[in-house]
C-alpha cells in the first residue's frame, strides 16, 4: 500500500513538472526518462540475467535512426516510434541469436563489435544515414490515429507527456516482466547456469529472450530521441554511449529493480550540473565509478537498503 | 554472481523515496543554479537596452587533437568583451560569456545550446567548432529564438542549405566556409601548369569530403588537363598518417591536397616529411595550415626548409593580412593578453563580439527579429577586412589569401607569404546554390 | 607490386605499435585473468611521459624512454596494488567498470597536467632521413620502430621461456592454487606482471611521441584495437598478440590502399566473427 503511495506521488509529480519547470527542466527530464528505459532493459540483461552488454547503444540507434526515416517519408509520432522499436527488435533479435551462445568476457566482446559495427555502418553509409552530418530536420510529428485524433507536438510540454506516458508503460511492463516466471528463471540462470539446465530449462532460449527485450528497449528509447533533437547522428552508436546505461545502472544499483531509474536520474543531473562549472567532468565521473566499484557495488540504492551491500 | 535480491514491498518503497528526493533536490538544484543567472531585471529607464549584463553563450572543443581552437575562440572572445566593457560596454550594458565543451559532439552541442538560451539565460549564441555540431544546432535556434554567430564550422550545408534554401535565419556565419579549402585552392594552383595529377589526403568525414568535392570541381574547370589520380581518407583519431601518405604516394602526384587539421595536421606533415614526401611532389596544400597551431607545430622544420618551399596553405584569417591599422591593434592587444599569436578561430570570436556590439547598437533591442535584421547585410570593418554578411545566406563575405609557409624575420613563428589574394566574390559560391556531389 | 609490398612494410611499421600495446593486455589477461580496460590510457601516459622527458625537459631520448617505461610501472603498479587487486574474486563485469573508470580519470588527468592540446616534440635527428625500399623512400624511423618490434618480441619470449621469473609466471597462469601452494607469492608475481605489462603499453606510446599525435582521448581510441587484436590472437595468447597485430596493421595500411569504404566495418566484423566461430582465437587453445 505504501510502496503504491509513493509511486503514486512520483507520477503525479511528473505530471505536473510542466507547470512549475522551465523548458530547460523539461528537456533534461525526458533525457533522464530516455536514459532510464535504456537502462532499464540494459539491466535486464546484466542484473538479472548476468550478461554484459557493450553494444547496447546499437540497438538504440537501430531505434533512433530507423523512427528518423519514417518520420522523414511519414510524419506520425506513433508510426515512428513503433517502426523504430520493431526494427531494434528485430536487429537484436537476429544478432540475438548470435551472441547468447558465449558469455561473459567473450558475450562482452561480440556485443561491442557488433555495436561498432552498427556506428560504422551509421558513420559510412551516407545515402542511408546522411554519415557523419547524420539525419537532419526530422519533424517532431504530431501524435495521431487517422480518423480519431490528432494531438499537435510542436510544444516541449506535448512531447514530454508523450515521452511520460511511454515510460511509465515501459516501466510497468518491466515490473511485470521480472515477477513473472521469465524473469524468475533469467535469475536462475543468472546464479547457476548448470543448475537451471538441469532443471530443464532452455538456457539459450531464455538468455535471447532476455537480449531481445533489451533490444526493445534500448529501440524505445532509441526512437524517442528524433522527434526531440531534430537530428540523430552516429555517435548514438558508439561504445561510449553503450557504456552510459552500465555506468548508470552501476550508480543506481545492479540487483534492484529501480536501480537503473535511479542511477539514471544521478547521471544525468551530475554530468549537466558538473560541466557548467569545470570542464573536467570525466575525472568526476571516473572516481565515482572507481569509489563505487570498490566499496558500493550495490550502488546508490543499496546504501539505502541495509541488505542490499552484502558484496 | 551468487546474489539474488528480492524486492520486498519496505526496501522498493525506501527506493523510491530516496528516488523521488533525490530527484527533487536535483530539480530543485537546476532551478536554483539558473535562478541567479537569469538576465538581471530592468532598471527602470536606467539602460537603453534593459538589461544590466548582454548574455552571450560560447562553445567550442577544448580537449582532444582539436583542443586549440575551443580555446582560442575563448581567448578572442574574452579580449573582445574586456575591450568593449572597459569602454562602458554596449549602451551602458556589459557584456558576459559563458564558454562550454562541445566534445566534437553534436548531441552535447546541441544540450549546450539549450542550456546557454534557456536555462543560464544567453542573449545571444557563437562558437561551435565541428560541422557536424554546427549542422545540429542551427535547426533548434527557431525554437530557441537566438541567433548563433558560427565561427568555425566551415560546412557550405549550414548556410546553402539551412539558411538560403530553409530559412533559417537565425544562423549567421562569421568565418569563411569550405569555399577556402577547396575554390581558393583551385585558383592558385590553376597557375601552375606543370602541377597536373593532383592527390588528396582528407578527413573521412564532411568536411573532407566537401574539400575535395570542392577542390576538383572548380580545378576541372579551369584546367581540363588535370588528374585526380589518388586519395586517402583518415577517420578521426588517426595518429600514424603513414598508410595514408605512402598510399596516395605510390601514384605519383605532383600536388597534394590535404584537410587534417590542428594537431593532426602537424603529425601528417611531419610524416609526410619522414616518408620524404617534400623531395617528390611539387606542391602540398594543407588547408588549414595557416592556422596558428599549425605553424608553430612545424617550426623547426620549416626554419631548417626541409619543406622546400612546396608548403602552401590558407586559412579563415591570418595574423599578417590584411596591412592594416585595424589587424595590427588586434595581434598587437592579442598578443599582449595572451602571449601567442591569434588563430583564425580568436580572429573569428573576437569579431564577432564587435558584430553584436554594432547590432545591439543600432537596434537599440534585444529581441531577435530586430537583431538579424540588423546583421543582415551589414558591412562591417573587422581585424580580419571588410566583411559584409550576405542576405542570402547570412554567410560573412571577406577575403583571405592563401600562401607559401615561409619564415619571415619580423615573426617568430612561420607565417604564409608570397601571398596569393584573391577578392571573394571571386570563390565564394554564389546562389542558386546546386548541391555538391561528394562521392568518395 | 612494388606498391603492395612498400604499403605491406608500413603496415608493418604501424603493426609494431599495435604488438606493443597488444602484448602487455593479453600477457595481463593470461596470467591475471583481467582484462584492462585502461590499458591504452597506459599506452598514452607513455606518450606524455616521453614527450614531458624528451620534448620538454631535453633529457637524451633513450634515457626519455625509459624514464617513461619507469613512470608508467609505477602507475601500473599503484592502480593494480591498490585497487584491481581488491576486486580479483568479483565478477568480470566489476573489473571492466573499473578499468573504464581508470581510463575516464586518465584522460582527464593527462588533460589537466599536460593541457587540452596535442603535444608536439622535436624530432630527434638520428632518425631523420629515408632509405631506399623498391625505389621509394621509406623513413629510417619506421624501420627502427620495426627493429624495436621485433625486438622486444624475441625479449619477452625468451623471458617467459628461458627465465626463473619467467617460469614462475607460467606456472602462476596456468595453475593460480597450485602455484601458490608451492610456495610463490602471487600478489607480488601479479602486480611485477601488470607493472610489466603497463611498461610494453608505455613502451608503444613512448616510441611514437616524435611521430605519432599525442592528445587526450588517444587510450580509448587505441584501447579498441587492443582488444581486436587479442581477441583474433586468442586471449592471453602472446604469439597470438604479434600475429594479431600483424594482421590488424597490415589490413589497415591495405585497407587505405585499396579498400577505404569499409575499413572500420571490416575490422570489427573480423573481430566478430573471429569471437563466433572460434572465440579462443587464432591460437588460442
Amino acid at each position: 500500500m505504501k510502496t503504491r503511495l509513493a509511486i503514486l506521488f512520483l507520477i503525479i509529480f511528473l505530471a505536473v513538472l510542466p507547470a512549475f519547470a522551465g523548458k530547460y527542466l523539461l528537456y533534461v527530464t525526458i533525457h533522464i526518462l530516455l536514459l532510464s528505459i535504456f537502462s532499464l532493459g540494459f539491466n535486464l540483461l546484466f542484473g538479472y540475467t548476468g550478461l554484459l552488454s557493450f553494444g547496447q547503444a546499437g540497438f538504440y540507434a537501430v531505434g533512433a535512426y530507423g523512427c528518423a526515416k519514417i518520420l522523414l517519408v511519414y510524419p506520425s509520432l506513433l508510426v515512428g516510434i513503433l517502426g523504430g522499436v520493431a526494427l531494434a527488435g528485430v536487429a537484436s533479435l537476429v544478432l540475438g541469436v548470435l551472441c547468447i551462445r558465449h558469455t561473459r568476457i567473450y558475450f562482452s566482446m561480440l556485443t561491442l563489435s557488433f555495436g561498432m559495427m552498427i556506428f560504422s555502418l551509421a558513420w559510412k553509409w551516407r545515402d542511408m544515414t546522411g554519415g557523419d552530418d547524420g539525419l537532419v530536420g526530422i519533424p517532431r510529428a504530431p501524435l495521431e490515429v487517422p480518423g480519431v485524433f490528432k494531438i499537435n507536438m510542436a510544444a516541449m510540454e506535448s512531447y514530454y507527456y508523450v515521452v511520460l506516458g511511454l515510460s511509465l508503460l515501459a516501466i510497468y511492463l518491466f515490473q511485470r516482466i521480472i515477477r513473472s516466471p521469465l524473469g524468475l528463471t533469467l535469475q536462475g540462470i543468472r546464479d547457476s547456469e548448470t543448475r537451471a539446465a538441469c532443471v530443464g530449462v532452455s538456457v539459450r532460449k531464455y538468455r535471447l529472450l532476455s537480449f531481445t527485450i533489451a533490444g526493445l528497449y534500448a529501440g524505445l528509447a532509441g526512437a524517442l530521441l528524433p522527434p526531440l533533437e531534430s537530428t540523430v547522428t552516429p555517435p548514438v552508436a558508439h561504445w561510449s554511449h553503450s557504456a552510459e546505461p552500465v555506468l548508470a545502472t552501476l550508480l543506481g544499483g545492479i540487483y534492484t529493480f529501480a536501480g537503473p531509474i535511479v542511477g539514471s536520474v544521478l547521471f544525468y543531473l551530475l554530468k549537466d550540473i558538473i560541466v557548467r562549472f569545470t570542464e573536467y567532468w570525466l575525472i568526476c565521473l571516473g572516481v565515482i565509478v572507481v569509489v563505487l566499484v570498490m566499496g558500493f557495488r550495490g550502488g546508490v540504492v543499496s546504501i539505502f537498503l541495509k541488505e542490499g551491500s552484502r558484496r | 554472481m551468487r546474489e539474488r535480491k528480492r524486492i520486498s514491498r519496505r526496501t522498493f518503497l525506501k527506493t523510491a523515496a530516496a528516488g523521488i528526493g533525490g530527484m527533487t533536490l536535483g530539480l530543485k538544484g537546476i532551478e536554483a543554479s539558473a535562478q541567479d543567472k537569469t538576465p538581471a531585471k530592468a532598471k527602470p529607464a536606467r539602460k537603453a537596452l534593459g538589461v544590466d549584463v548582454i548574455k552571450l553563450g560560447g562553445q567550442g572543443v577544448i580537449s582532444g587533437a582539436h583542443a586549440d581552437y575551443g580555446w582560442q575562440i575563448q581567448a578572442g572572445a574574452t579580449l573582445a568583451v574586456e575591450e568593449i566593457n572597459a569602454k562602458g560596454g554596449v549602451l551602458g550594458s556589459k557584456f558576459e560569456v559563458k564558454f562550454m565543451d562541445e566534445e566534437l559532439k553534436p548531441a552535447v552541442a546541441v544540450k549546450n545550446a539549450r542550456y546557454l538560451a534557456t536555462e543560464w539565460g544567453a542573449h545571444l549564441l557563437f562558437g561551435v567548432d565541428s560541422s557536424g555540431s554546427a549542422m545540429a544546432v542551427g535547426p533548434i535556434l527557431p525554437e530557441l529564438d537566438r541567433i548563433c554567430m558560427f565561427v568555425h564550422a566551415s560546412t557550405h550545408r549550414l548556410t546553402e542549405e539551412l539558411v538560403a534554401d530553409k530559412g533559417i535565419k537565425q544562423i549567421f556565419r562569421i568565418a569563411a566556409p569550405v569555399y577556402q579549402e577547396g575554390n581558393l585552392a583551385a585558383l592558385i594552383f590553376k597557375e601552375f601548369p606543370n602541377i597536373k595529377r593532383w592527390a588528396g589526403i582528407h578527413c573521412d568525414y564532411e568536411y573532407g569530403y566537401s574539400a575535395w568535392a570542392l577542390f576538383k570541381d572548380t580545378l576541372k574547370k579551369y584546367r581540363p588537363d588535370v588528374e585526380f589520380v589518388s586519395i586517402a581518407w583518415a577517420p578521426f583519431w588517426t595518429m600514424d598518417f603513414s598508410s595514408h601518405i605512402s598510399a596516395v604516394m605510390a601514384a605519383n602526384p605532383d600536388g597534394i591536397h590535404a584537410t587534417p587539421w590542428a594537431g593532426e595536421g602537424v603529425m601528417l606533415l611531419r610524416q609526410a616529411l619522414m616518408l620524404g614526401v617534400f623531395d617528390k611532389i611539387q606542391a602540398w596544400f594543407q588547408c588549414m595550415g595557416g592556422s596558428v597551431d599549425i605553424l608553430e607545430g612545424i617550426s623547426r622544420e620549416v626554419e631548417a626548409g626541409k619543406f622546400k618551399n612546396k608548403l602552401w596553405a590558407t586559412a579563415r584569417y591570418i595574423h599578417n593580412y590584411p596591412d592594416t591599422p585595424e589587424n595590427k591593434k588586434f595581434v598587437e592587444s592579442f598578443r599582449k593578453r595572451w602571449n601567442r599569436f591569434p588563430n583564425y578561430s580568436a580572429e573569428n570570436a573576437y569579431s564577432t563580439i564587435y558584430v553584436f556590439k554594432a547590432a545591439l547598437e543600432k537596434t537599440r533591442s534585444l529581441k531577435t527579429a530586430d537583431l538579424i535584421k540588423a546583421i543582415e547585410g551589414m558591412k562591417i570593418m573587422t581585424a580580419g577586412g571588410e566583411r559584409f554578411f550576405r542576405p542570402e545566406d547570412h554567410q560573412a563575405i571577406y577575403a583571405v589569401p592563401g600562401g607559401r609557409v615561409v619564415i619571415d624575420p619580423k615573426y617568430p613563428i612561420p607565417v604564409l607569404g608570397d601571398l596569393k589574394v584573391f577578392p571573394a566574390q571571386a570563390y565564394y559560391r554564389h546562389p542558386p546554390f546546386e548541391p555538391l556531389k561528394m562521392g568518395k | 607490386m612494388e606498391t603492395l609490398a612498400f604499403q605491406g612494410l608500413i603496415g608493418l611499421s604501424v603493426a609494431m605499435y599495435l604488438w606493443l600495446l597488444a602484448s602487455g593486455l593479453t600477457i595481463v589477461f593470461g596470467v591475471l585473468g583481467v582484462l584492462n580496460f585502461a590499458h591504452g590510457s597506459l599506452f598514452m601516459l607513455g606518450a606524455y611521459f616521453a614527450f614531458t622527458f624528451y620534448g620538454l625537459w631535453g633529457v637524451n631520448f633513450w634515457l626519455a624512454i625509459a624514464l617513461s617505461l619507469l613512470s608508467v610501472a609505477v602507475v601500473g603498479y599503484l592502480m593494480e596494488r591498490f585497487f584491481l587487486r581488491h576486486i580479483y574474486n568479483q565478477d568480470h563485469a566489476y573489473q571492466l567498470l573499473l578499468t573504464f573508470g581508470f581510463i575516464l580519470i586518465f584522460d582527464d588527468a593527462v588533460k589537466m597536467i599536460w593541457g587540452g592540446v596535442a603535444k608536439i616534440p622535436a624530432m630527434p635527428s638520428f632518425f631523420e632521413g629515408t632509405v631506399s625500399v623498391v625505389g621509394r623512400p621509406f623513413p629510417v624511423y619506421n624501420l627502427f620502430i620495426i627493429g624495436a618490434g621485433l625486438f622486444v618480441a624475441v625479449l619477452v619470449w625468451l623471458l617467459f621461456e628461458k627465465t626463473w621469473w619467467g617460469k614462475m609466471v607460467r606456472a602462476s597462469a596456468s595453475d593460480r592454487e597450485m602455484a601458490g601452494a608451492i610456495g610463490i607469492n602471487i600478489p607480488t608475481l601479479f602486480t611485477g606482471v601488470f607493472a610489466f605489462g603497463a611498461m610494453l603499453a608505455a613502451l608503444g606510446g613512448a616510441l611514437g611521441t616524435p611521430v605519432r599525435v599525442v592528445a587526450p582521448g588517444i587510450g580509448a581510441a587505441m584501447i579498441i584495437q587492443a582488444f581486436i587484436i587479442t581477441v583474433i590472437g586468442g586471449l592471453g595468447n602472446l604469439k597470438g598478440a604479434f600475429v594479431g597485430a600483424l594482421i590488424v596493421g597490415t589490413l589497415s595500411a591495405y585497407g587505405v590502399l585499396l579498400f577505404p569504404v569499409f575499413e572500420l566495418f571490416l575490422i570489427f566484423l573480423i573481430m566478430a566473427v573471429v569471437l563466433m566461430i572460434k572465440p579462443q582465437g587464432l591460437f588460442g587453445g
